[in-house]
């Protein structure tokens, strides 16, 4: 830092707000065209695509799940074949955990995390961009193959040898495998860059103990990620390894391991139901919070539970594979920490129904969606605790009883508050209300939808129904129940419908919203709705856990930011004391190339291992455009 | 700030990128549909229709059913229709004549002769009616769709030049290249046909 430039460059202390916003906005908005726009690295507008795409992916994944509806309401039905119908159940799995449930509640982190924390932009933010192209190209992809009628038929978790070269022909499991590798890298990018922001871009005084706990929740997400993905990461790369170039990673005849891919699939596969559930979590203790009128009832019990579950949520991967045989001290210790999982849940949710037991509720639609929520997960909840056990797991293993306890425990533990966040931060990020007529009914109609489809399959499940069977014979006892289950879907689909008419209205026309139309705590409504490029006009200081309710009038702000460039504060990891102003790096089309680069490399490998080689070439191209040095000085302190 | 102009602004390229992707997806089913679909179970008539295999009367050679042109010559192009030939190959005991495909008791099938002609419906007669001095008949045993994907199966493994369509290894010891490596004859140096075995009598 030379004192020259610092007299050159232009601060935020002398001037005005009128003056402020509009060198504010020179400096980070996204300019207007279609090759700006693909440029852009304004968190807001990425979380805003990856949200409407993962809804995009929700309603084609619903779809999938009508269509099974259709096929099993009576006997011997002819509507799909056996063919089309795994292929279908394996689309609806795969997108609806990795193209839907993942990263959506990423997206809301995109979008909350950097105003929650009181900062401009997230960390990384080209990151953010390369992850987002990253993760509409394998959508594209599995959906192309799924249009193409060579949709991978293999189960979204694809146990091997069903994966494996000798059974799974074709390349519908390459193409499940590398999917799989395209979402892994969004999600890791993302967690990073959550990390980052929560860490190092808090407002000054936001100390760990007076973070928004939806921070805290996706903070301890992030770091799970961080942590699961790379068993998938490496379970994907070496099943296609398998298939690809003959290697012998699960052939037991070579010294491999087939059970090795269940091990590490649900290494993976169990800390991502705790990926989807623990950001609900953080919206339940937000929307609780606000509707209560009054603050969360045990923030650390809370934030403890949110830790306990994300270390717990590693150590009992093994439930899933009860069936295979395992020695009986693994059978117990999965048993027992399966079942301790339930402790930091019902800390959870005795926290939530103590505020709102101790506040005054409001029952407005995104609080009618979390009491949902607490009502669904509890019983899924208590399912979990019945399969945990052994005994139990062995009679219902690969039934409908499973399939109902995790539509309970997903759509009931994730959905539901992420509908219930939607209702609340719409206003936030359009400006504009939902309605809260159509919100009722859109909550009624889900809420009975759900329920009459779903508790049926436990009965069905007990009844002896297996899971992934494309039909089921006239003398069976299950007609009845399924052609009931149909019927319900369709009321929980019209609830959908209702959701759905009611954002596109309200987006169009809704009522305009103000800055903090429910006089929430938090930092985002600190700011205008929608928030401007820049989210904040000057960095807020925090001395408080819910600082709108504390000072509802003014809040103290920083000052000594440059306005000419894009610059925000780094902050220390604990006190959150300003440490220095680092500059945010400026729109870039590199990351679209690169991402494009990757997406054909990923691709191409699915037909030849010579486009890891060649494909690289592109890659590197693109990645030393995208950090061609700017010479300009990335942090003053 | 202006709300409702951003907004607009923004609805036009996510409806866009929407229409750009159900297009995208559109284009591909449009193609997909031109796919042959993964079958389990043939239609009863289609069955009977690959059944009616017409041969010369030396039984060497033949034409395959009207249908099976109609149907885009299948068995021998789906990796599918493949793997499951392969599969038959083991379940109705091949092997134990046939070995590996590089012959034993029976002759090789991967030495580019063929007793009986290299057209896939001489070899789906040989499966289903047997031939002489050994090879059973195996209609009573297997479907007529079997019968022509192990017929697909057997053909490709001693064809000449490599296939884009091949099953992959199994999960057992190898004593032999997966097929979806390269043609057979180049991997057992076979470019010489083998000589007719003085054991199975004169050639037919």
């Amino acid at each position: 830092m030379t004192e020259d430039r610092k007299q050159s460059s232009l601060m935020d202390d002398g001037l005005d707000d009128a003056e402020l916003d509009w060198h504010l906005l020179k400096s980070w908005e996204t300019p207007r065209g279609i090759w700006k726009v693909i440029a852009t690295v304004d968190h807001k507008i990425i979380a805003r695509r990856y949200i409407v795409t993962a809804f995009v992916f929700l309603i084609l994944g619903g779809m999938l799940a009508v269509a099974m509806r259709i096929q099993l309401a009576r006997p011997e039905a002819r509507i799909l074949d056996p063919d089309r119908y795994n292929q279908i159940f394996t689309m609806h799995g795969s997108t609806m955990m990795f193209l839907f449930a993942v990263p959506v509640m990423q997206a809301m982190a995109l979008y909350l995390v950097p105003l929650m924390v009181g900062t401009r932009n997230i960390a990384f933010p080209r990151l953010n961009a390369f992850s987002y192209w990253i993760i509409l190209a394998g959508g594209l992809l599995l959906w192309i193959s799924f249009a193409l009628d060579a949709a991978p038929d293999i189960g979204w978790f694809a146990y091997v040898p069903l994966s494996g070269p000798e059974y799974g022909s074709g390349k519908r499991a390459d193409i499940w495998a590398q999917m799989i590798t395209f979402t892994e890298l969004s999600a890791l990018a993302v967690a990073v860059e959550i990390v980052v922001t929560v860490f190092k871009q808090r407002a000054p005084g936001m100390s760990l103990d007076r973070i928004p706990l939806l921070v805290w929740s996706m903070l301890v997400m992030a770091f799970i990620v961080i942590m699961a993905m790379p068993a998938i990461v490496f379970a994907s790369s070496t099943l296609i390894l398998d298939r690809l170039v003959e290697t012998q990673f699960y052939n037991p005849a070579a010294g491999g391991d087939a059970l090795l891919w269940q091990h590490l699939f649900w290494f993976f596969g169990h800390p991502e139901v705790y990926i989807i559930f623990l950001p609900a979590a953080g919206m339940v203790s937000t929307i609780v919070a606000t509707f209560s009128r009054r603050a969360i009832f045990g923030y650390l019990p809370l934030v403890m539970a949110f830790i306990a579950t994300g270390i717990l949520a590693f150590g009992l991967w093994v439930h899933h594979m009860f069936v295979v045989g395992l020695p009986r001290l693994g059978e117990s210790f999965f048993t027992a920490s399966s079942m301790a999982i339930a402790v930091p849940a019902g800390i959870q949710i005795f926290c939530w129904l103590a505020t709102l037991w101790l506040g005054r509720p409001v029952f407005a639609t995104p609080l009618l969606f979390v009491i949902g929520f607490i009502v669904t997960f509890v019983i899924g909840g208590l399912t979990g605790v019945m399969v945990a056990s052994v005994p139990f797991d062995t009679q219902v293993h690969d039934t409908y009883f499973v399939v109902a306890h995790f539509h309970y425990v997903l759509v009931g533990g994730a959905v539901f508050p992420l509908l219930g966040a939607i209702y609340y931060w719409f206003p936030k990020m359009t400006g504009r209300m939902m309605s809260e007529r159509l919100g009722r009914w859109a909550f009624g109609l889900i809420f009975v939808g759900f329920n009459l489809t779903f508790f049926p399959m436990h009965i069905l499940g007990l009844l002896g129904m297996p899971r992934r069977v494309y039909t089921y014979q006239p003398d069976l006892p299950w007609g009845g129940l399924n052609l009931f289950i149909s019927l319900s879907a369709l009321l929980l689909v019209s609830g959908f419908l209702v959701f759905l008419i009611d954002v596109l209205v309200a987006w169009r026309s809704g009522e305009p919203a103000g800055p903090n139309p429910w006089k929430a705590a938090t930092l985002e409504w600190a700011t205008s709705s929608p928030p401007p490029a820049y989210n904040f006009r000057r960095i807020p200081v925090v001395d408080a856990r819910d600082p709108l309710w504390r000072y509802p009038e003014e809040l103290a702000v920083t000052a000594g930011l440059r306005v000419d460039r894009r610059e925000l504060i780094v902050s220390s990891v604990v006190e959150a004391l300003p440490e220095a102003r680092e500059s945010s790096p400026r729109d870039s089309i590199w990351p679209f190339w690169a991402a494009i680069a990757t997406s054909i490399m990923l691709i191409g490998s699915i037909f030849t291992p010579w486009a890891v080689v060649w494909g690289s070439i592109p890659i590197a191209v693109t990645l030393v455009g995208w950090f061609w040095p700017k010479g300009t000085a990335e942090d003053i302190s | 700030m202006m709300p409702g102009k951003v907004l607009n602004v923004s609805v036009a390229h996510l409806s866009a990128t929407v229409l750009l992707f159900s297009l995208l997806v559109g284009l591909s089913a449009l193609i997909g549909l031109e796919r042959q679909p993964r079958q389990f179970r043939t239609d009863p008539p289609v069955a009977a229709a690959l059944n009616q295999l017409r041969l010369m009367p030396s039984g060497i050679g033949g034409a395959p059913p009207e249908i099976y042109f109609a149907l885009d010559r299948p068995y021998e192009a789906s990796a599918y229709d493949l793997s499951q030939g392969k599969r038959l190959y083991s379940w109705f005991g091949c092997a134990s004549c046939h070995g590996d495909g590089r012959g034993g008791a029976g002759p090789s099938l991967l030495d580019g002769w063929w007793s009986y002609g290299p057209s896939v419906v001489a070899i789906a007669a040989s499966i289903r009616d047997g031939r002489p001095r050994g090879m059973p008949a195996f209609h009573n045993r297997m479907t007529t769709d079997q019968i022509w994907q192990l017929a697909g199966y057997v053909k490709t493994i001693g064809a000449y030049s490599a296939s884009l369509a091949a099953p992959s290894r199994n999960d057992d010891k190898h004593t032999r290249p997966a097929e979806n490596r390269a043609p057979a004859a180049i991997l057992f140096h076979e470019d010489l046909p083998a000589q007719p075995r003085s054991e199975q009598g004169p050639p037919p």
